[in-house]
């Protein structure tokens, strides 16, 4: 009989360590790290990046709290961090040096002549932009900000969802070096891909250019405040 | 009586604390190999309530079962057929008979006793 319970002490303890380790198996399966040196630095540098951006934005933070507690009227420095937002977020109207980039029809008088810019380039020259550290765009009347959206509806693009006019089209964009800027412009891909559209793309340094405001409601979607836990 | 459960409870302790892991391939024969040692366990829990227990033939089952299953069903990935559900299906079906009869035994043990009390 004690044999017995014995025999039976043991499978159980078999059944236990394999269900326990099946368990476990399912559960957090074994994530291998397979990242090597330059991975690893790589990764290192954007968490220092990211470090820095966070702390000069707490030291921001820190200087906007001394300053509403300093202050007598509350209201002027609110107001500041307000427009200051308003600024970064792309619903004011901004002014500075930059480049105008002019898009117009490269052959008017044969083969196919476009009316209007295809939304696939108007991306990739934003994008290309954005690479040569372009600080604000603006399509025709349209400000770029963060949450614009490109769009090709019934083969008219739109931008803000607002039909973009027909070539010639203008894009004004904003830079701290807009000298750079023109000459990155001059040699950009962008020439090219714009020419297989049977598109010229020419760029203008400008020493004063105003760039329209973002007109429309923002609207946030899908971001929450996060509570502070107490 | 209480050996078999401390055995078990010592199991998954020793499961838990241990950093023993299996690759992610084979968790699917770990867990065909578990339902076999659960079918034999409950086998030899019926056994040993009808008292027709024997030693040898439940260590035996023990172990030929889990390594049976475990390479019906590397047999079945390598031949293209789904062979562990062959497995799954006559372990599930006898481990639900097994421990249908095992309820039944203890329920007439059950009813026996109670019986035999209420004649006192």
């Amino acid at each position: 009989m004690k044999d017995r319970m014995l025999i039976f002490a043991i499978v159980t303890t078999i059944i236990g360590f394999m269900v326990a380790v099946q368990f476990k198996t399912t559960n957090e399966p074994v994530v291998r790290d397979t990242r090597d040196i330059l991975q690893l630095r790589q990764d290192l540098r954007i968490e220092k990046e990211r470090q820095q951006e966070l702390n000069q934005e707490i030291e921001k933070q820190i200087v906007l709290l001394s300053q509403l507690k300093q202050r007598d009227n509350i209201e002027g420095a609110m107001v500041d961090a307000i427009n200051d937002l308003k600024e970064r977020a792309g619903l004011t109207s901004i002014s500075g040096e930059g480049i105008i980039l002019e898009i117009k029809p490269m052959y008017t008088d044969y083969g196919f002549v476009p009316q209007t810019v295809p939304a696939h380039l108007l991306r990739f020259l934003i994008n290309e932009l954005n690479i040569h550290n372009a600080q604000e765009i603006a399509i025709g009347n349209q400000r770029i900000i963060s949450t614009s959206a490109i769009r090709d509806v019934n083969n008219v693009t739109h931008v803000n969802a607002r039909r973009i006019p027909n070539v010639p089209l203008k894009v004004y964009v904003l830079a701290n070096d807009a000298e750079n800027l023109h000459h990155e412009m001059i040699v950009s891909e962008s020439v090219e891909y714009f020419a297989i559209e049977n598109l010229s793309l020419t760029s203008t340094p400008i020493n004063f250019i105003t760039l329209p405001e973002y007109e429309q409601p923002l609207r946030v979607r899908h971001l929450q405040p996060i509570k502070e836990e107490s | 009586m209480w050996l078999p459960f401390v055995g078990l409870l010592i199991g998954l302790l020793l499961g838990f604390w241990t950093e023993f892991r299996i690759p992610d391939v084979y968790s699917n024969y770990l867990s065909i190999a578990v339902l076999a040692a659960l079918d034999t366990l409950f086998g030899g829990i019926r056994a040993h309530l009808q008292n027709t227990f024997e030693e040898k033939v439940f260590v035996t089952g023990f172990f030929s079962n889990i390594l049976l299953a475990a390479g019906l069903a590397f047999l079945g990935v390598h031949l293209g057929v789904d062979l562990y559900l062959a497995a799954i299906f006559a372990f599930g079906v006898r481990l639900f008979n097994n421990i249908a009869v095992i309820r039944r035994i203890l329920l007439s043990k059950w009813t026996a006793s109670k019986d035999s009390e209420s004649e006192n």
